[in-house]
């Protein structure tokens, strides 16, 4: 035991003496190979987070909120929805509610029409589930007691560079107006009274009227086609679930990440090719560490031969080699998360990427940043480990006199 | 413990031979070699270049592993000892002095020497002592700071030697320990190896070329192609 502390104080010793008192220039590139490597490991995964991050959010936000309740299998409408509303709103965590027909319309503007979604809102209440009330690019949200006025997406007004242009109807701007035909045959006409863009495509396909309205179109009354609730925490849908389920909600309660097909898949690809470019980025940055490492243990063959001429052990040499490595490798790690927070973080903050989920800044899981980091100083003290331990294999001659 | 001829022997040797392959040639640097070196003794190997005096004493020195042969060093059978307590017995038995000052360069004066003190787990108290003793010998406590490149040549060989003195070695070995001094820095290392050798008894078994350098020394062991052809005292 104490030959084995007195083994380890020599090798840190070493270790120490050879970082401080050794060439400033090659630990400053070493550290920076490090750092290097290690935001390369990072940036990829900090990407696909972001996109996860991004499409969740915008789910949640402009879509589904973070639960949806609905009808039962054999019913097409919640009935009274108020009385359900009643006994989930005061539940801890539920900040808002918000009961809303949907259905299926032609829109029509002028020789251009399409099959869209429209969903009849309290807009009191959906300010409380949902953000589209504040992503207003033209005109105004609507007011609790409209009639005759829609709201619509960018996707479906057109004129705004959506993704979807080909099949919106051609440049609608705030004034104009649509005819709608609802599927029970019901045609109307509405002002367009706002254009609204969330940056998620999905959400930007949507179509808004008042519950008035549409109660009004479809000749029925104190019913909801669904019910969104917003909850002050992202991940603990499954505990409201229970607790709705014990204050005796009957109808069917599910979180957003059943209705987000599009997330799962994409969180399914994002960590296929996660996997693949975290295993090519560990095998790129051990090489790069391995080189880096090797180079500088060569160069120090002689140093090492003298070393074990004057008795100190090969393993204190070994050692002292992983631990410089460690070091340099734990110095890029931090040297990278400056990288990453101090400058890639805030460029993405200011210049987004733009996706059809919405814009993405990159996300740093504290995970995946352990991960990296254990990785890389694993990785590091490998590359530390293997060119020492060949070099203490030769004989002591050749280390000192060898070519 | 080795008696011969009444004297006690610290070293000795019995038909030692180190063969080198190189391709498909063998080449014989040590023929058959049987010495005797006596504790307290102050030996020089000497002979032509390429006689065998390095390789002799390297493998005295167990730095490198004789092809047959038989090394009793301190009364120990070294054929006998694993790689790790020929390691062992290098840091606690010898002292090294070559002829590159071997020092190393991120390693302050004192540093270098009390290193192998710390291998033998020596506290740093301890060993900043006993490093700092062993400089004041060779006349150079004041330089205890210093890194390898503020010294000059003959510093750094006997910031060198300090380092073989500091775990008290049964024998100090020196390959050439002059070759790449001046005059006057290559006087000053023989003259502090005669007076360890005669203040407090140091084994000191050191290869030169050198022909002067034999007047300084007990006893020369002349090689020639691999094999002592002479003993002069």
């Amino acid at each position: 035991m104490a030959s084995t502390t007195t083994e380890l104080k020599v090798s840190a010793f070493l270790a120490y003496k050879f970082i401080a008192k050794g060439n400033r220039g090659t630990s400053a590139l070493t550290i920076l190979i490090m750092a290097l490597a290690f935001v390369n490991l990072m940036f990829t995964t900090s990407v696909f987070d972001g996109m996860g991050d991004a499409t969740e959010k915008q789910v949640i936000d402009t879509l589904y909120s973070n639960i949806v309740i609905e009808p039962k299998d054999d019913e097409v409408y919640i009935k009274n929805p108020d009385s359900v509303v009643k006994k989930i709103i005061h539940v801890p965590g539920v900040i808002g509610t918000s009961a809303q027909y949907v259905t299926g319309a032609t829109i029509a503007y002028e020789e251009r029409s399409g099959a869209w979604s429209i969903r009849a809102v309290d807009p009191d209440d959906e300010r409380t589930v949902s953000l589209v009330p504040d992503m207003m690019i033209a005109g105004e949200y609507l007011s609790k007691y409209d009639r005759g006025e829609i709201i619509i997406g960018k996707e479906i007004a057109g004129g705004h560079g959506g993704s979807l242009e080909h099949i919106s109807l051609g440049g609608v701007v705030v004034g104009d107006t649509v005819e709608v035909t609802f599927t029970n045959g019901v045609r109307r006409e509405y002002r367009v009274k706002g254009i609204f863009d969330t940056n998620f495509i999905q959400s930007n396909q949507l179509a808004y009227v008042t519950e008035k309205e549409l109660e009004s179109v479809l000749g029925i009354h104190d019913m909801a086609s669904q019910i969104l609730v917003k909850t002050d925490t992202k991940g603990e849908e499954g505990r409201f679930l229970n607790q709705f389920v014990e204050l005796g909600v009957h109808e069917d309660i599910k979180p957003w990440t059943v209705y987000a097909g599009i997330v799962a898949t994409l969180t399914q690809s994002f960590s296929v090719l996660n996997t693949l470019t975290g295993a090519i980025g560990f095998f790129v940055a051990g090489v790069t560490i391995f080189i880096v490492i090797y180079v500088s243990t060569v160069s120090k063959r002689r140093q090492m031969g003298i070393l074990r001429a004057i008795g100190i052990k090969e393993s204190i040499i070994i050692r002292s080699y992983i631990f410089q490595a460690v070091f340099y490798a734990m110095c890029g790690c931090i040297a990278g998360l400056v990288i990453m927070f101090a400058i890639l973080v805030p460029y993405f903050i200011k210049h987004p990427m733009v996706f059809p989920m919405g814009n993405v800044t990159l996300l740093i899981e504290q995970k995946a940043a352990i991960v990296r980091s254990v990785g890389l100083i694993i990785s590091a003290a490998i590359a530390g480990f293997l060119p020492s331990w060949r070099a203490v294999r030769e004989t002591i001659l050749d280390a000192i006199w060898g070519d | 413990m080795m008696k011969r001829d009444g004297q006690d022997t610290i070293i000795a040797t019995r038909n030692l031979s180190r063969t080198y392959v190189m391709g498909n040639m063998q080449v014989t640097a040590l023929n058959q070699v049987t010495i005797d070196i006596r504790r307290g003794e102050f030996a020089a190997i000497m002979g032509k270049s390429g006689s065998g005096k390095s390789t002799l004493l390297h493998q005295l020195g167990l730095l490198d592993t004789p092809t047959e042969g038989e090394i009793m060093i301190d009364g120990v059978d070294i054929s006998r000892l694993s790689e790790s307590e020929q390691t062992r017995f290098r840091l606690e038995k010898f002292g090294y002095v070559f002829q590159e000052y071997a020092i190393l360069p991120e390693l302050t004066a004192l540093e270098n020497v009390y290193l192998p003190a710390m291998a033998l787990g020596l506290s740093q108290d301890e060993c900043v002592t006993k490093g700092v003793d062993a400089l004041e010998k060779v006349g150079l406590a004041e330089r205890a700071d210093h890194r390898p490149r503020a010294l000059s040549g003959g510093e750094q060989q006997r910031v060198a030697i300090a380092r073989a003195l500091i775990n008290k070695p049964k024998i100090l070995f020196a390959d050439e320990p002059t070759a790449n001094l001046d005059s006057a820095s290559s006087k000053q290392i023989l003259e502090l190896f005669r007076a360890l050798n005669r203040d407090i008894g140091q084994t000191v078994l050191m290869v030169t070329h050198e022909l002067e350098d034999a007047d300084i020394v007990d006893r020369v062991i002349w090689l020639a192609d691999g094999e002592v052809v002479e003993r002069e005292g």
